[in-house]
């Protein structure tokens, strides 16, 4: 199983490398939104002297890790396995006795991180310099967050797949998908930390799955939250990680067969 | 057209062969087998397409109905019919890319479509319109990562690699990028990157497509030879009839989704297309008139051969007067051109006999 991962690393890393100015492209194109918002929320925080308690500095901070938090979290499923379903291509990985999924679309994802990451580094620099937050990091915390980064991603590649899925029953799964991602980046915390957000939304927000994805990890690594919380967060990440599990492979198992029923 | 070989009545006498498989069975057993597919039906315009929003009508195609028969080990079995005749529908429930509406299918004692990893192991579909190689790597790096999804040990890949290249002589290809290899040349690494797990069931859709006939001729040797070195069970399609005269004795046609025929080549000219060509070649009688001996085929060649269509079991009576009536300087008695033979067997009426 190792050794599929290795070869599908270097395979993925070599083809990505290949499309480095496209990866740029998107990168820039998804910078955008998060740094309006540092920038928008640390002026509206500097005139206001704070917007309910949080100063400039704890915006530019949360924007900044959130940056960070995002790229390793994410996933571009739905850009990898729907047009494979569409265009039939889906046939040929089916023959493989490997897992289409959680082999190739897994390490697809991971590679394309990787270089982002990557180009993701001197661009967080700068705005570092822009905008100078004192993020306080604290080793225990930092520690604490690696699993929760990892189960983050786990639960998002898990829904992000099974709702690429649904590319086996209709062809408007991207309408599905933009849906998808405007209710992940409400509830998530992108475009607002989640405290600011009404309490009937941030009730909401906690019978979800993306605030576990995204805004706890920020917040453990900022150090705003105490053990009983974190304790808590880890328990819903790992719920949730469970039922992502689930989800995922009831929607595989009912797609594979729509898809060999109507003719791969 | 290819000339036809000789030789070539010598197969009908199939060699024994092992009926190994599993537990004495043939390798590949289909019975019944059926796929129906519903296919949304509308009609052009913007009318038809709201109607069709609210209420989708749907047609059903019958793509494969019952369709039955075994396969021997090491057997190179030609499928042939005419476009949409169900052949690709069948190599894909075979495959297990599809389930079938009804019926059973068994090959090397598994359902196909339950996909199971032994399975998906020891078999392996080629569509000459595919594409496995990923596009922007060299070849090598493609079958490496199918050595590791197939486990394949150090050994075994580099003895199935090692002979691979051998018979296709992959050289330098491996090492350029997929993108910027011929197609003839991606087919090889296709076909390798297919059959490095030397699988015992191969099943080939129009493998030689779009290929130029040196490039056809070298894929049919090799999976001539691959067949005979592996003892590997193979059902091939194809529109080129000299794929299917080069590699194969016994073929199935099925038209409409229904098999029509199953048996051996020369047995499907003899019932389908029963008559013989006799060319002749007249001295000193140009514009002679034959055609009191049998249909005279239009064109001769620039020597004024000229050639006969005669009912098969009238050769002997009418070649005998031909040499007694006509100045006859050459004869010669051919069989049917196996387009025409297979073109008629597509023909439906061809087998209400």
């Amino acid at each position: 199983m190792f050794e599929i991962f290795r070869r599908l690393w270097a395979l993925n890393w070599a083809e990505q490398w290949q499309y480095r100015a496209n990866l740029l492209m998107y990168l820039l194109f998804w910078l955008v939104s998060p740094v309006v918002y540092l920038a928008v929320w640390t002026t509206v925080a500097q005139t206001q002297g704070n917007v309910n308690g949080l100063t400039a500095n704890d915006f530019a901070a949360y924007y900044m890790v959130l940056l960070v938090v995002d790229v390793l979290t994410s996933q571009i499923t739905i850009h990898v396995l729907a047009p494979e379903i569409q265009n039939g291509n889906l046939s040929n990985r089916l023959l493989l006795p490997a897992h289409p999924v959680l082999t190739q679309v897994l390490v697809n994802n991971i590679a394309f991180k990787a270089l982002n990451l990557i180009a993701l580094v001197p661009i967080w620099l700068v705005l570092y310099l822009l905008f100078r937050p004192a993020l306080n990091l604290n080793a225990l915390y930092l520690l604490l967050a690696v699993p929760a980064l990892i189960v983050a991603f786990g639960i998002l590649f898990l829904l992000g797949s099974a709702l690429a899925l649904v590319a086996f029953w209709t062809t408007r799964v991207w309408a599905l998908w933009n849906f998808y991602s405007a209710v992940f980046m409400l509830f998530a915390g992108h475009f607002v930390p989640l405290a600011l957000l009404p309490p009937v939304l941030q009730t909401i927000a906690r019978l979800l799955p993306f605030p576990y994805t995204l805004y706890f990890p920020i917040q453990l690594i900022l150090g705003k939250l105490g053990p009983q919380d974190i304790a808590l967060n880890f328990g819903m990440q790992s719920v949730w990680l469970a039922l992502a599990w689930v989800i995922f492979r009831l929607v595989w198992r009912a797609g594979v067969r729509q898809f060999s029923a109507v003719g791969a | 057209m290819q000339p036809q070989p000789a030789h070539r009545s010598a197969l009908t006498a199939r060699p024994a062969l092992p009926v190994s498989g599993v537990n004495g069975k043939p390798p590949i057993v289909v019975e019944e087998l059926s796929k129906t597919y519903k296919v949304a039906d509308r009609e052009a315009g913007l009318g038809a397409a709201v109607k069709s929003f609210f209420k989708r009508k749907f047609k059903e195609v019958h793509a494969v109905q019952r369709v039955s028969f075994q396969i021997d080990q090491g057997e190179i079995v030609g499928f042939l019919g005419p476009n949409g005749a169900g052949k690709t529908t069948t190599l894909k429930m075979l495959s297990g890319l599809l389930y079938p509406t009804s019926g059973r299918a068994s090959v090397l004692g598994y359902t196909p479509w339950e996909r199971r990893a032994g399975y998906l192991r020891s078999m392996t579909l080629v569509m000459g319109q595919r594409n496995r190689l990923a596009w922007d790597v060299p070849a090598a790096d493609s079958f490496l990562l199918n050595k590791a999804i197939y486990r394949l040990s150090d050994a075994d890949y580099k003895r199935s690699f090692q002979e691979l290249d051998d018979l296709l002589e992959l050289g330098p290809i491996i090492r350029k990028p997929v993108r910027n290899l011929s197609l003839g040349e991606r087919m090889k690494c296709e076909l390798a990157a297919s059959l490095l797990h030397r699988p015992s069931v191969l099943f080939l859709d129009e493998p030689t497509i779009g290929l130029d006939v040196g490039a056809q001729a070298r894929i049919r040797a090799f999976l001539k030879e691959y067949n005979r070195r592996n003892s590997a069970t193979v059902i091939l399609t194809s529109h080129y009839m000299a794929d299917v005269v080069a590699l194969c004795e016994r073929v199935i046609i099925i038209h409409h989704g229904m098999l029509r025929y199953d048996g051996g080549l020369n047995e499907l000219s003899r019932r389908i297309a029963p008559y013989k060509i006799i060319s002749v070649h007249l001295g000193g009688c140009d514009d002679c008139v034959l055609d009191a001996y049998g249909t005279v085929l239009p064109g001769e060649d620039e020597t004024g051969k000229k050639r006969l269509q005669v009912p098969a079991d009238q050769v002997p009576a009418i070649t005998a007067r031909l040499l007694a009536e006509q100045p006859v300087q050459d004869l010669t008695i051919e069989e049917p051109p196996i387009e025409d033979v297979i073109e008629r067997a597509f023909n439906e009426r061809a087998f209400n006999e």
